[in-house]
């Protein structure tokens, strides 16, 4: 299978050349090219049809764009690209949550003329602690998803606001609206006592701290003769809704009310996440608090900021609450209704506003709309909560994101079953590829590669052995000058440790101003061995291939 | 503690006794380092040589210096001198300008045309965001506010972009059309993209106009605590004739200055004429303002002029035939010509010095690797003592500092026919942005470096440096072994440089009886030609040591001969290949590229040219017939055989690296004589391609006999000579065996020869041949 390759150099005595090789026999390069006539993996036409309509570029017209008034956001996020198909302008709305927002706040707005008559008044109740409860979880959504502080005790703070507000009415007899104003100095109370532990505890015994805080209010007022031990509340507090007017006017001043509640914490949780403080809260996460610090964010800080803000919503809120139901009952306080918020925010997704909104309204659907089913309601919602926490990784609202992400390993492990290694690329590769040109590279570099793993033959590399440098037989030849063409990513070069006498085998990076990397630990003593290195590691490449 | 690293560079190459030199020092991890004045004799380690030899020189420098952390300005841009604060405008205004980036979209904001401070956000600016979308930005100090433009920008497409700021309603109107033609974009009129943009929005606030912020276009001004302040956000890519009005021009105004017409006169700020002060001979850094204060713009790292701009018709190649269509200004992000660090140490040359090749070592902490430094100067004498001259190619050495062949460029293992083989220094190089570039180089946009300084620390102008792609020293390190050759054999040499003989002319080469060049003298100016050409033939001998010499056509400014520019263009082997129209030279309005297509090549005058090049094999020389002439037969006397230079420090042999050969029809004088050609050299030798018309198999060395090194020698009128060896290895053989080789012997015989008066040996059989056999 070997002939002998004569150096045409022997007869011109260049000293150091092999005068003659063994040498594989000769074999047809562009044999390959006519015996390869068809794919490895089976071809499947790909595209997709545009079946909805993308709006064109404004091209030559002035396109004046309307902001939020008085920020610099545009009312719609638009990104225009020119299609890779076409190059026709085309704009996608980045982020359609302000249409379907606005469209979710109209329906909330015309809900109570809508209604049907025979169950509007169990819906009008339920919509509107709906809507309290919507606003009461939007601040915790901020506490646990923004600032990342597992706590517990908003229920403590709304309940606690909401006694003291109802106090402030019936023992003081302060007016109706006086009463979010002392449920919000209560809030920053608590907050700013429940704010202090936070500093130093972290996740489950801060979640079991607060837990406890909870508790103890629960007990306080169930045993408190002043706050209605006895008559299961403290009630008779003044309210915004007209004892005089009839049940269902008072059901939609309440409703209206309520929804006035919601706008004001949207626009809070607007102002608080979507600002500094929120941006500077979502570069430390749990478990990377210290990455952030170390960046210059002071996220204890923001937290503590982030955490009393919250607090003083929540006292307005139950201010409110208390304004509403005109007192305060220990329900309040009773673990199930924590615990059903947290399925609220749960089933949601933590940390967004239209989370923590749906979820409240999946909860209380089923919690207050379908009282009829009993006990089952509280197992469905249960359900809904596993199901949500076993299969979701961010609540109903990560869905999309989870969808594309397993989507995209689906795409990876299809493509890796059916792609040859360095092989072709496939159509739907294809798609993916800007520069067509790659195309054809990796058609000719697979053949390429065919062709040369039949030249790797002991004579060879013996023969390179001997002589690393100058004049070659054919077959390598073109080995050496297929890896030295190859690109720069990853390309074998050679380090000095000491000139002349010591030498180790690097990779170069192929990016500007990224230094090689080492590959092997071993030192080559001489230049010529170093050589024969980088030659061997470049064949077992090329044979793995 | 950090690893100490030690870098710097001298405020001149080439420096009399009694002169000052300034030596500019950066030094990391150490603030001490001990200096001490050298003459370096030989700077190849190869084991088969002599090894790294330098000799201390007492100076009053010598000893201790502080040394400190210096910071390196990256990016060309332009600087406009304000001094009134015009542009430091409250009212409305537009700025508008014709750009054509190459980088659009990748990921870092670019600042176009402004008066903005990114540290502060203060002012206003027009750039390009990390999307790749026209915008326009203003900061009052606090926030900033900002408006964009639909679709990004595409790379290489003509644009002309502006915005309008009404300052009464806040609004501001930005405008991007394009201004393609058939020439002048990457994209033609088939690619059916709409490159057109007109977007407005009401921006909350208005600019507050700091202070101290300057107007810079192709950059903003940046600060911080250590450095003071800086420019960032740098552009790369062109913008031609920006300006700047003090009210909101209209539509239909912007329009009239899209298709060509001037800027209205009335409120207008500047104007900045791109193409005003071009001439015969070149045009400078300064950017003519032609508005009514006259604030013109100053260059920084040299932006790139005579490129072609926005109107460019195809049909002209100069500047100097339609100056209006060459306004383009080139900026690049990563462009460095100039370190501008601060004078370290200041001093005197000693006034009995002798001419030579001198560095100041410097070494700190272990003092081996990147702790140590060498900043190299040449010697020149007062006047002229020997009979004996070394030219010093310093052009070349400035095309080659700091190339980064080994760790951009796909195609240099195929070339060098080897794998690479990195040092520290390469690393810590390809890692700093700060070191700049070879004329060997691209930017990070691919476009090709056409300039090169040497007020920068230039890591493969030292001893002991390799070259990393060949595995063998190249440029000083290997023209040290010609040094090193004539210290041993005890001549009486100057040393003197291209950038002496740039200045002078031939009054630097007159003096002496015999001129040696480098070993690889491949970039030179028209003067530097003219002058050896001169020299030569008014009597005067030269001995061209190398290959590949006197290649390319190179400029330097006469005020500052310290930045070199070239542009590599049409053929020869060349690293890029500069655009259609913009093949002339910045610098002296002379076309770039090869000697040889103006009509120029080498064999004219040094008898051989450039033919291949291969760096894995050298090759012994073979006399030829000729050499047993008795005008030429006491060249080789002394040495036995026909084989001449079988050893050697680059790839053991003396033909090899880069060759030349003897071609008549180039213009090798009819006279000349092969003294001894080399042969067999590998199929890594190729042949050159301004030689290559129809490109076909078998232009290896194995198979195309033109590629070889002549050894050419011819006499000139007046006893002149000219003595060429034809290949870059010639010089790294002289050392080899202890300086006792065939190569060293016969340079020994030809230079003894040199430099006696009169006429050469030999030079009477001159008769008709008649022999009987």
């Amino acid at each position: 299978m070997t002939t002998i390759w004569k150096n045409p150099h022997q007869v011109w005595h260049a000293a150091k050349a092999n005068p003659e090789a063994p040498t594989p026999d000769w074999t047809d390069p562009t044999e390959i090219w006519r015996k390869k006539r068809t794919s490895h993996a089976k071809l499947y036409k790909v595209g997709r049809l545009r079946y909805y309509h993308k709006w064109g570029g404004h091209g030559a017209k002035l396109w004046s764009r309307l902001r939020y008034w008085p920020t610099r956001r545009r009312v719609l996020d638009i990104r225009s690209e020119y299609n890779p198909k076409t190059q026709r302008v085309e704009k996608t709305i980045v982020d359609k949550r302000p249409i379907w927002w606005m469209m979710a706040l109209m329906a909330l707005a015309v809900l109570p003329m809508l209604t049907p008559g025979e169950v509007a008044n169990t819906l009008l109740g339920a919509a509107t602690i709906f809507l309290i409860y919507s606003a009461i979880n939007l601040c915790w959504t901020l506490v646990i998803g923004t600032a990342g502080i597992f706590s517990l005790a908003t229920m403590a703070v709304v309940g606690a606001a909401a006694y003291a507000a109802a106090g402030t009415s019936v023992f003081w007899g302060w007016p109706w609206w006086t009463m979010p104003l002392s449920g919000a100095a209560l809030g920053l109370v608590m907050g700013v006592i429940i704010a202090l532990p936070a500093i130093r505890l972290d996740g489950f015994y801060y979640a079991l701290l607060t837990l406890g805080l909870n508790e103890l209010c629960r007990v306080y007022v169930i045993q408190s003769k002043t706050f209605g031990s006895a008559t299961g509340g403290l009630y008779g507090a003044d309210s915004f809704i007209p004892q005089s007017a009839s049940q269902s006017t008072q059901l939609i001043i309440g409703y209206y009310g309520s929804f006035v509640v919601l706008l004001a914490a949207l626009l809070l949780f607007r102002l608080v996440n979507g600002r500094r403080l929120g941006r500077i809260l979502r570069m430390a996460p749990e478990k990377r608090e210290a990455f952030a610090e170390a960046a210059g964010v002071d996220y204890r800080k923001a937290r503590i900021h982030v955490f009393i803000i919250t607090s003083i919503a929540l006292g307005a809120i139950g201010g409110y609450y208390a304004s509403y139901f005109r007192g305060a009952s220990p329900s309040l306080f009773s673990f199930d209704t924590v615990l059903l918020g947290l399925a609220m925010l749960v089933i949601g997704g933590l940390g967004r506003a239209e989370g923590a909104v749906l979820g409240t309204l999946i909860v209380v659907f089923f919690d207050k709309v379908l009282i009829d089913l009993g006990a089952l309601r509280l197992v469905i919602i249960g359900l809904i909560m596993l199901f949500v926490v076993l299969f979701l990784r961010r609540g109903l609202f990560g869905i999309k994101e989870q969808f594309r992400t397993w989507r995209d390993k689906k795409k990876s492990e299809h493509r890796s079953a059916r792609a040859e290694k360095g092989g072709e690329m496939l159509p739907e590769e294809a798609t993916e590829t800007e520069d067509k040109d790659e195309l054809y590279l990796r058609r000719f570099d697979k053949l390429t590669r065919d062709y040369l793993k039949t030249l790797v033959t002991d004579e060879v590399i013996e023969e390179h052995r001997r002589s690393p440098l100058g004049q070659h037989s054919e077959a390598l030849e073109r080995l050496l000058i297929y890896f030295r063409r190859q690109p720069q990513v990853d390309k074998y070069a050679i380090t000095v440790i000491e000139p002349f006498k010591s030498y180790r085998i690097v990779a170069l990076s192929g990016h500007r101003g990224v230094a090689p990397r080492v590959v092997e630990e071993k030192v080559y003593t001489s230049i010529h061995d170093a050589y024969h290195g980088v030659f061997m590691r470049r064949v077992q490449d090329l044979l793995e291939s | 503690m950090a690893q100490i690293k030690l870098f710097g560079y001298a405020d001149k190459i080439t420096i009399k006794p009694g002169q000052k030199i300034d030596i500019h020092v950066h030094a990391d991890g150490t603030d001490r380092a001990s200096a001490q004045l050298v003459k370096i004799i030989h700077g190849d380690q190869h084991p088969s040589g002599p090894g790294f030899i330098e000799k201390e020189v007492a100076c009053e420098v010598n000893g201790e210096w502080d040394v400190k952390k210096q910071f390196t300005q990256v990016g060309s841009f332009l600087r406009v001198a304000d001094p009134a604060k015009r542009l430091a405008h409250d009212g409305s205004f537009t700025i508008f300008g014709y750009v054509w980036a190459t980088l659009p979209s990748f990921g870092v904001r670019q600042s176009l045309i402004g008066r903005w401070d990114s540290y502060r956000n203060e002012g206003y600016c027009l750039g390009i965001n990390r999307s790749g979308l026209l915008e326009f930005w203003l900061g009052d100090g606090k926030e900033v506010d900002y408006v964009a433009a639909e679709v990004p920008l595409q790379p290489r497409i003509w644009y002309f972009v502006a915005v309008s700021f009404n300052a009464e309603t806040g609004r501001a109107e930005l405008y991007q059309e394009p201004v393609m033609n058939r020439y002048n974009s990457l994209l033609g009129k088939a690619a059916p993209l709409d490159y057109r943009s007109h977007v407005a929005e009401t921006l909350r606030f208005r600019a507050k106009n700091g202070a101290e912020t300057p107007f810079i276009m192709a950059g903003s001004q940046d600060w911080h605590e250590l450095r003071g302040y800086f420019i960032s956000e740098c552009f790369c890519g062109k913008i031609d004739r920006p300006g700047m009005s003090g009210r909101a021009l209209t539509r239909d105004e912007l329009d009239r200055i899209r298709d060509g017409g001037p800027p209205p006169p009335d409120g207008l700020l500047a104007y900045w004429d791109t193409t005003v002060g071009y001439t015969e001979n070149g045009i400078g850094d300064t950017v003519v303002d032609v508005g009514p204060y006259r604030l013109d713009a100053h260059g920084y790292n040299r932006p790139v002029r005579a490129m072609t701009g926005y109107n460019w018709s195809g049909r002209n190649d100069c500047f100097r035939l339609a100056p209006h269509e060459y306004g383009g200004v080139e900026f690049h992000a990563d462009a460095m010509i100039d370190c501008n660090w601060e004078v370290t140490r200041s001093f005197t040359i000693p006034k009995d010095l002798k001419s030579g090749v001198y560095a100041i070592r410097l070494r700190a902490g272990p003092g081996v690797g990147l702790a140590e430094e060498y900043v190299v100067f040449f010697v020149r004498p007062v006047t002229p003592q020997g009979r004996l001259a070394f030219l010093a190619p310093t052009g070349s050495y400035l095309a080659y500092a700091n190339e980064h062949l080994s760790f951009d460029t796909q195609i240099i293992q195929p070339m060098t026919g080897q794998p690479p083989i990195v040092a520290d220094i390469d690393v810590e190089m390809y890692k700093n942005p700060d070191f700049g570039f070879s004329t060997y180089d691209s930017y990070m946009d691919g476009t090709g470096v056409c300039y090169s300084g040497y007020h920068r620390p230039l890591v493969n102008m030292r001893p002991k440096y390799r070259v990393s792609s060949m595995g063998t020293t190249w440029q000083l390190p290997a023209d040290l072994s010609i040094i090193a050759w004539l210290e041993h054999q005890g001549y009486d040499y100057d040393v003197i440089t291209d950038e002496d003989v740039h200045i002078e002319g031939l009054a630097a080469l007159a003096p002496y009886k015999c001129v040696m060049s480098g070993s690889h003298p491949e970039y030179v100016s028209e003067p530097i030609l003219d002058a050896i050409e001169d020299y030569v033939a008014d009597g005067g001998r030269f001995i061209y040591m190398g290959g590949n010499g006197f290649y390319w056509n190179v400029a330097y400014r006469n005020d500052d001969p310290s930045v070199m520019e070239v542009r590599k263009l049409d053929s020869g082997m060349r690293a890029w290949a500069a655009r259609p129209g913009e093949h002339y030279l910045q610098t002296t309005g002379d076309k770039s590229g090869l000697w040889k297509n103006r009509g120029r090549p080498p064999q004219k005058i040094f008898g051989v040219g450039f033919i291949g090049e291969g760096f894995e094999d050298s090759r012994a020389f073979r006399r030829m017939p000729d050499s047993y002439h008795r005008t030429v037969d006491w060249m080789c006397k002394g040495i036995e055989g026909e084989i001449i230079g079988d050893c050697g420090l680059a790839h053991g042999g003396a033909a090899g690296l880069e060759l030349d050969r003897y071609d008549r029809s180039l213009g090798t004088p009819p006279h000349a004589k092969i003294i001894a050609s080399s042969g067999g050299h590998t199929d890594n030798f190729v042949l050159s391609t301004e030689e290559v018309l129809y490109a076909h198999a078998g232009l290896g060395g194995t198979q195309d006999y033109r590629i070889r090194a002549d050894i050419v020698f011819f006499p000139t009128a007046k006893d002149g000579a000219m003595f060429s060896t034809g290949s870059i290895a010639f010089g790294q053989a002289l050392p080899a065996e202890g300086f006792n080789n065939t190569a060293a012997k016969l340079l020994a015989n030809v230079v003894e020869a040199f430099v006696q008066d009169g006429p050469l040996p030999g030079s009477r059989w001159i008769a008709d041949e008649k022999q009987w056999r």
